[in-house]
């Protein structure tokens, strides 16, 4: 009963994902525009370009909405809604959306086309980039809260939330966050005006229509992740859990897509730079002041 | 029905999803979207919704009469296109190879607004068809060769057996046109060397190579296995393969440094970049040669890495430098595979009919050429032809500047007749021209942002561009604070300066013209020699930095500038017709486009125009391009191509 809501919540998020991003992108608020894009998709012919490595080809968009629902399976929605409640999951969460990076190098490789594979590499060195930033921000959660366990994590940001106990890791989460889902501007494997779409150039019909699924419901997991662990998840005043998990949930999502809007898009080797050389010092600070926070107001 | 409809009954479900196809069209745009801005079209607002992959659209918009290689590649896209497919095209008379366009409106917002109503109810109604024809066009076509497994040069049209051996000839698909390189979605080369001979006789100094295909290299005559052209002859260049029959007399010793294969020098010394003692080198040994001569890698690569040659013998299984030592080697030493790929000429962000083929080692490019695909060859015939008329071609040659040329066919025209033109007409061009340059410049704004993904930029740039079009002295005026807030709310955007300092650097040495000039410290601006410019206040904007940032400064200025200068003027008129009677003469004239300075020199004889010579400034920034994009990532490359602000429109053959 719970993991049928909870999928049918992602489907929902992913949909509202679709119509905030094409409000982001055009700047027309279009309600119905996702639902008629999804069901002309699944009219269009699917091409397979010549010579494709096709289990690479197939499995891509499968795994990324794979990727995607695995992580979002240990996301607290209310104290009872969550699909598992695992002992690890804050480090699930991490280890389910490494399948993002298989699925995008997949996606690069199997139609074996110039624009989709230097889509799939670039995501590589994107990964190297904010993969630690992933990681290390959790660590620090982790470590306030004292558990792995979501649920416990929300609960122990009952008196101040994260983003005001520990506002370096938010900052890198938040961004970290938005590279692994290869938002604006930090859209290399798929950009446009460079790429063509990239890994998603190749793509037609139904199956361009799981690869988008799969990256809608990767937006909402992460956002809903960020909340977890930085917004203080459902709790709130006046209005029931649930409420405030998806306002949070929406406006963390909307600043996620809007931000690209107002910004070219990064370079690559500025991300490396910035991520390793900035991000990581940063990312290990923010481990000690909250060490010290843990160890003086425990 | 639709041309492009899907095989099926449209019955049920499918009218359905028919109805949505009509509600959500992907479009892709040929020739670009500068050339729908320039045209104050807004496709979003038409409700078109724009796509960069040809599988992603299925709507192909086709804007304007466009020449026939651009046609050619428009075929190759909307052969591409997922169906149900269609076509609207917007005041063009010929598509060929195209199929008839479904829906055919005039260039104007109205026209396009009604045009994809048609269309929607077209989709609707005829998305599916039971009985549809495959879109087949010459561009497209691949021939079926036959060929013997163990004599390549034996190619025939028709299957039977190999003169030589006897053998059965095999059947395999050979591209019947060079055309076929120029899709938007190549073929990697990687799967082709299966199954190719190379045989290692060394005694023949004749090489054959394919003209279009440089690594195909063979001993022996025949056609090319992947375009199936002739081979044509050429000395043997020596490789690492041969070179111990070569390496004598005249070899030049070259010394390099083993860890910056870059480094080459022609004395013994030690490593500018790390110091450490070059080593000899004989010269047509070095490995970045490769660079322009694929010969060398695709080659020897494949002894290496195919499995079952017999010189394995002493190598490590599958060991990574034994398998790339003969892969060329970029700036960084790193040695991959490279891919040749298109760029263009329908890629947002680079302006439409660019044919940009970069060869990528990884996300570097290794190698660039460009090339126009609207390049304007038929331009001025037939000769003579009267003055009106030529003043009309030379206005639409360029849809991107259309007022400049038709200002510069007025004033060669009036040169060659003597007619002077009274001081508040010339103030009137003046301001004509000076309105173009705004636009032009907003376009290229628009265009910038669509590179960069920066879509406030793009459409925040757009918008002002249609307003400004055939903004009038007192719109222009009230346009001042939008475009100021546009220009400060840009240059303060995060992310902008990492993205353009130092990207695309050109020195003063190079021969530039306009804003790319004037971006690296250069003044060339033909106003500043016009007395008319003067007294307006003209003074030349001037940066210094040469790269992409300088050049977005520079277009910045100019477009307050020209506001002042339209204010100065006190009225914007294009040219009025010129009448040249009988006259005879020679005249020329100067004018500085929007992208810099044109040039045209005429004859007239008895009222006709006999002959022209024109010059105009993308010819010669189109040459750049190489020496530009070499050892940049593929972003920079791309951005740094942009910031030209090429128009391939009056790139000169």
């Amino acid at each position: 009963m719970t993991t049928a809501l909870i999928l049918l919540l992602l489907v929902l998020g992913a949909y509202l994902v679709a119509v905030i991003e094409s409000w982001a992108h055009s700047g027309r608020f279009q309600l119905s525009a996702p639902l008629l894009a999804g069901i002309a998709l699944l009219g269009r012919e699917s091409i397979v370009p010549r010579k494709p490595d096709r289990i690479f080809y197939e499995v891509a968009p499968v795994l990324l909405l794979i990727s995607a629902v695995l992580a979002a399976t240990v996301i607290p929605l209310t104290p009872e809604l969550i699909i598992a409640d695992l002992a690890t999951g804050a480090l699930f969460i991490n280890a389910a959306l490494v399948y993002v990076l298989v699925a995008l190098l997949m996606a690069g490789w199997g139609p074996n086309g110039a624009y989709a594979m230097i889509g799939g590499w670039r995501f590589l060195g994107q990964l190297i980039a904010y993969a630690m930033l992933i990681v290390m921000p959790i660590t620090a959660v982790a470590m306030r809260a004292e558990s792995l366990l979501t649920t416990q994590i929300v609960i122990s940001q009952s008196g101040l939330w994260n983003i005001l106990y520990q506002p370096i890791g938010f900052i890198l989460f938040f961004v970290a966050a938005m590279a692994l889902a290869f938002l604006p501007p930090f859209d290399l494997p798929n950009a446009k005006s460079e790429l063509a779409g990239g890994v998603e150039a190749e793509y037609s019909g139904v199956r361009l229509a799981v690869f988008r699924l799969g990256r809608l419901a990767l937006i909402i997991t992460l956002a809903s992740a960020t909340v977890v662990f930085y917004l203080g998840g459902w709790q709130g005043p006046w209005l029931p859990p649930w409420a405030w998990s998806a306002i949070k949930i929406l406006a963390v999502t909307a600043t996620m897509l809007l931000a690209g809007r107002y910004m070219p898009r990064i370079r690559e080797d500025n991300l490396l730079g910035w991520c390793w050389i900035l991000g990581i010092p940063l990312a290990l600070l923010n481990i000690f002041l909250v060490g010290v926070l843990v160890l003086v107001f425990p | 029905m639709i041309s492009g409809a899907r095989q099926g009954k449209l019955s049920g479900l499918r009218q359905l999803v028919a109805s949505a196809m009509a509600r959500d069209p992907g479009t892709f745009v040929v020739p670009g979207h500068d050339i729908a801005w320039a045209h104050g079209l807004d496709l979003e607002a038409a409700g078109l919704q724009q796509v960069a992959s040809p599988r992603h659209a299925s709507v192909l918009l086709v804007i304007g009469d466009i020449p026939p290689a651009l046609r050619e590649a428009a075929a190759v896209i909307y052969a591409q296109m997922m169906r149900p497919r269609i076509i609207l095209a917007l005041g063009s008379t010929d598509l060929s190879p195209l199929p008839a366009a479904d829906i055919v409106a005039g260039i104007s917002q109205q026209e396009l607004a009604n045009g994809v109503h048609t269309l929607r109810a077209a989709l609707a109604k005829g998305a599916f068809h039971p009985d549809v024809s495959d879109f087949d066009a010459p561009v497209l076509q691949i021939r079926i060769e036959y060929t013997c497994s163990m004599h390549p040069e034996i190619i025939r049209d028709e299957p039977g057996s190999c003169p030589k051996c006897g053998m059965t000839l095999i059947q395999r698909e050979a591209q019947a046109t060079a055309a076929h390189e120029h899709t938007d979605h190549p073929k990697m080369k990687d799967d082709e060397h299966a199954g190719m001979d190379h045989s290692m006789q060394h005694e023949t100094p004749v090489e054959y190579t394919c003209p279009m295909h440089p690594e195909v290299v063979q001993n022996e005559p025949g056609s090319c296995p992947k375009c199936g052209m002739d081979l044509e002859p050429r000395e043997e260049q020596a490789d690492a393969m041969h070179d111990h029959q070569h390496m004598d007399h005249d070899a030049a010793i070259e010394y390099t440094c083993p860890m910056h294969p870059e480094v080459v020098q022609n004395e013994p010394g030690s490593c500018p970049k790390c110091g450490m003692n070059l080593e000899p080198l004989a010269a047509h040994d070095k490995q970045d040669h490769a660079g322009m001569d694929h010969s060398n890698m695709d080659h020897s690569s494949m002894d290496h890495s195919s499995m079952d040659h017999s010189n394995m013998e002493g190598m490590a299984f599958m060991s990574m430098i034994d398998v790339t030592k003969d892969l060329p080697r970029s700036g960084d030493g790193l040695p991959m595979e490279w891919i040749e790929a298109p760029f263009g000429p329908f890629l947002p962000g680079l302006p439409g009919g660019l044919l940009l083929t970069l060869t990528l080692d990884g996300d570097t490019v290794a190698a660039a050429s460009a090339r126009s695909l609207t390049e304007n060859t038929g331009l001025f015939k037939p000769a003579p032809i009267d003055s009106q008329s030529f003043i009309e071609q030379l206005s639409d040659m360029n849809p991107l500047a259309p007022v400049s040329y038709r200002l510069l066919a007025c004033r060669a025209l009036e040169d060659a007749a003597g007619i002077d033109v009274p001081i508040i007409s010339a103030h009137a061009r003046i301001g004509a021209l000076e309105r173009e340059r705004i636009t032009s410049h907003l376009g290229w704004l628009a265009l910038f942002g669509q590179q960069t993904g920066f879509d406030w930029l793009t459409q925040r740039a757009a918008v002002l561009q249609r307003k400004t079009r055939h903004a009038g002295l007192k719109q222009i005026s009230a346009l001042k604070p939008a475009l100021q807030s546009m220009i400060k709310r840009l240059l303060k955007a995060p992310l902008l300066k990492s993205r353009t300092v130092g990207i695309g650097k050109l020195t003063p040495d190079t021969v530039l013209y306009g804003p790319v000039a004037r971006a690296c410290g250069i003044n060339n601006d033909a106003r500043s020699t016009e007395k008319i410019f003067t007294t307006l206040g003209f003074k030349p904007a001037r940066r210094d930095a040469g790269d992409v940032l300088a050049r977005l400064h520079i277009r910045l200025d100019e477009i307050m500038h020209s506001i002042s200068l339209i204010e100065a003027a006190g009225a914007i008129s294009p040219p009025a017709p010129v009448t040249t009677g009988t006259l005879s003469g020679t005249g020329k004239a100067v004018i500085e486009t929007p992208r810099g300075m044109a040039g045209l020199q005429l004859t007239l004889q008895d009222g006709q125009v006999a002959t022209t010579q024109l010059h105009t400034p993308s010819t010669s920034h189109v040459a750049l391009i190489n020496p530009l994009l070499e050892q940049q990532a593929l972003g920079d490359a791309l951005t740094a191509v942009c910031s030209l602000d090429l128009s391939p429109w009056e790139i000169q053959p």
